[in-house]
């Protein structure tokens, strides 16, 4: 595995908080890298260190050392134009600019340099193509960008930004606006561009990570929590909390079909309504209970698992909630 | 109170209002064209005025005043739009828009905002007296733009500072620099505002007497250079309607009916051209 970006001991503050701590990592080259994690916990900040857009955060400050081919993006003596150039970004919104949908694409071109007419249409095309616009657009690209549809934005924000030829994507939360087919769009380009490009998605949701990332980057209250190649975090994670937070996304995303609130109530009452609850269920289908006593957290699973019923999480919610899910055979 | 009558109250309270402005609007244009129309020939629009007007003469035409006002409106307006866009965009974020300087800048802006023309004219006269210039169009330009600035700038500001942050992002992160965000997303967005902002600093300018009385001054004559003095409408509308004769005050309506299709004619055509470029515009 190659490495292609080389993250070193990154901190980064807004004001006097810390949003990062000493992140260190390394990112491969030609994959696509996924950092997941909760809301809150750092990945858009990370994503914008990359090309120091958190520059045009007020009072945001970054350390830390990240390589880019031999060079030092944090260093504030570098062209940082010449950075960006090299990394797309996706961002979490479509933003087309306030031109034609041509201009969008032939806006990086031009600005680094390209006059040549025939060569912007050669270029407006191709890129256009590679996100797959190129048939719904070729017959007005002098329309204005936001009379599009918003998938079809983001693909116009994934062509202009692939226009630079940069060797690097970022995508920050790419599909969060979309709807489930411009969304499936846009994967099905990413994985299609992984192959040319080095690919890293900040993403909440694990199915998506699951779907797309070659490696993994969990990232939680600004630390690392671990990283390493998907197929083990994802299905062998080392850390507890890795765990916990790929099996809580799944059970928040499960239809839950019934819910019981048992607080206030003490053994055996719990266990009696639990098992009331359960049986008016049909077979196969998922009750969640909110407990308050912790004989019953260990005491419910255990009575409900020896009446053949299969208990799929048992999580704290705060200092005095627990939540059961069991599904009932 | 019933809310469903409290809601027509309150309707009817904000159709009244807008009634008010309207119907007073309407009736100053009645009776502008009402008065003026009738002494509104070729003539008045292509003479000069014979003079005299102070002893009932209604010589010639406004033609002095209408070029002195076209002179005077459009250079302070060019040369307010030069100074002022760029004053205005080095007040966004980007630039120095974060620091406190930029507070205070917006600060002093809004006072010159209102300082009275008047004001501007004496200070204008003061300038010029010190040193040795005597009034002229060239004066008049510049007191003009000092007084344009103000609004110019903060108006510009307020529609630049409406520019969504992404859109700033989106061009930085294909690697563009300030100047060239600046130039192609940040003022084309704001496009429309700025028309609108150079319109008002437009209207304010060719509609002032009282600044360009000390600094222009007034004459019969067409200006030959921009050194000599002017006349302009609304100083004729000024002195024309002080006169007894109803002749020559007919007259003034007639100036003042020539600056309002001026200023009624520039504005529809920055809406045509605001609406034009409003196509791309990000909403």
């Amino acid at each position: 595995m190659k490495s292609h970006i080389s993250i070193r001991n990154v901190n980064a503050f807004y004001s006097d908080h810390q949003a990062l701590k000493g992140i260190t990592v390394e990112i491969p080259e030609k994959q696509i890298t996924a950092i997941i994690g909760p809301s809150g916990c750092g990945k858009s900040t990370l994503l914008k260190c990359f090309n120091r857009l958190i520059d045009l955060t007020d009072g945001a400050r970054v350390s830390g050392k990240i390589i880019v081919d031999d060079m030092d993006v944090l260093n504030h003596s570098i062209d940082i134009t010449d950075v960006r150039r090299r990394m797309g970004l996706l961002p979490q919104k479509p933003n087309p600019l306030p031109m034609s949908i041509y201009d969008n694409v032939a806006y990086g071109p031009r600005i680094h340099g390209i006059k040549d007419k025939k060569k912007l249409d050669q270029m407006v095309e191709k890129y256009l193509k590679i996100a797959g616009l190129w048939d719904e657009v070729k017959d007005r690209l002098k329309s204005p960008a936001s009379k599009l549809s918003i998938g079809q934005q983001q693909r116009l924000c994934l062509a202009r930004g692939l226009a630079v030829e940069p060797e690097i994507i970022l995508c920050d939360e790419p599909t969060s606006a979309l709807d489930p087919v411009s969304s499936q769009h846009i994967e099905q380009q990413l994985l299609k561009l992984k192959s040319d490009y080095t690919i890293v998605i900040v993403t909440h949701n694990i199915h998506q990570a699951m779907r797309l990332a070659d490696y993994v980057i969990h990232l939680y209250l600004g630390e690392i929590v671990e990283h390493g190649a998907a197929n083990e975090v994802f299905e062998n994670p080392k850390e507890e909390r890795t765990r916990a937070y790929i099996d809580g996304t799944f059970l928040s995303d499960m239809k839950v079909d019934e819910e019981i609130d048992l607080k206030g109530n003490v053994c055996p009452y719990n266990f009696v309504y639990a098992k009331q609850a359960l049986h008016a269920l049909p077979k196969g289908k998922i009750l969640r209970m909110i407990v308050d006593d912790p004989t019953a957290v260990t005491e419910v699973p255990r009575g409900m698992e020896a009446d053949g019923h299969e208990i799929l999480s048992v999580k704290q919610r705060n200092k005095k909630e627990w939540e059961i899910i069991i599904k009932k055979q | 109170m019933d809310r469903l009558l409290e809601e027509k109250f309150f309707k009817l309270l904000m159709l009244l209002s807008l009634a008010i402005v309207v119907g007073s609007l309407f009736m100053v244009v009645t009776v502008i064209v009402w008065k003026g129309a009738p002494v509104m020939t070729i003539s008045m629009l292509t003479q000069t005025s014979k003079g005299g007007y102070y002893l009932g003469g209604t010589e010639g035409g406004i033609l002095n005043a209408i070029v002195g006002s076209l002179y005077l409106g459009f250079g302070s307006m060019f040369l307010a739009l030069m100074i002022s866009l760029p004053a205005a965009l080095a007040l966004q974020k980007d630039y120095i828009g974060r620091t406190k300087a930029a507070y205070y800048i917006r600060l002093s802006l809004d006072i010159l905002w209102g300082i009275p023309s008047i004001v501007y004219g004496a200070f204008g006269f003061i300038v010029m007296l010190y040193f040795g210039v005597k009034a002229s169009l060239l004066g008049g330009i510049i007191v003009l733009t000092l007084l344009q600035m103000p609004i110019m700038i903060r108006a510009m500001d307020e529609v630049i500072r409406l520019v969504p942050q992404e859109l700033k992002e989106a061009s930085y992160t294909l690697g563009a620099t300030k100047l060239e965000t600046t130039a192609a997303v940040v003022v084309r967005q704001a496009l429309p505002g700025i028309l609108t902002a150079v319109l008002l600093g437009f209207g304010r300018g060719i509609g002032d007497a009282a600044s360009i009385l000390l600094t222009v001054n007034y004459t019969d004559n067409l200006p030959g250079s921009l050194l000599d003095s002017a006349a302009s409408l609304p100083l004729a509308v000024f002195f024309l309607l002080s006169m007894p004769s109803p002749e020559v005050q007919q007259r003034a309506y007639a100036s003042a009916l020539v600056l309002l299709i001026i200023v009624l004619a520039l504005s529809i055509t920055s809406r045509y051209l605001s609406r034009r470029f409003m196509k791309n515009i990000i909403r």
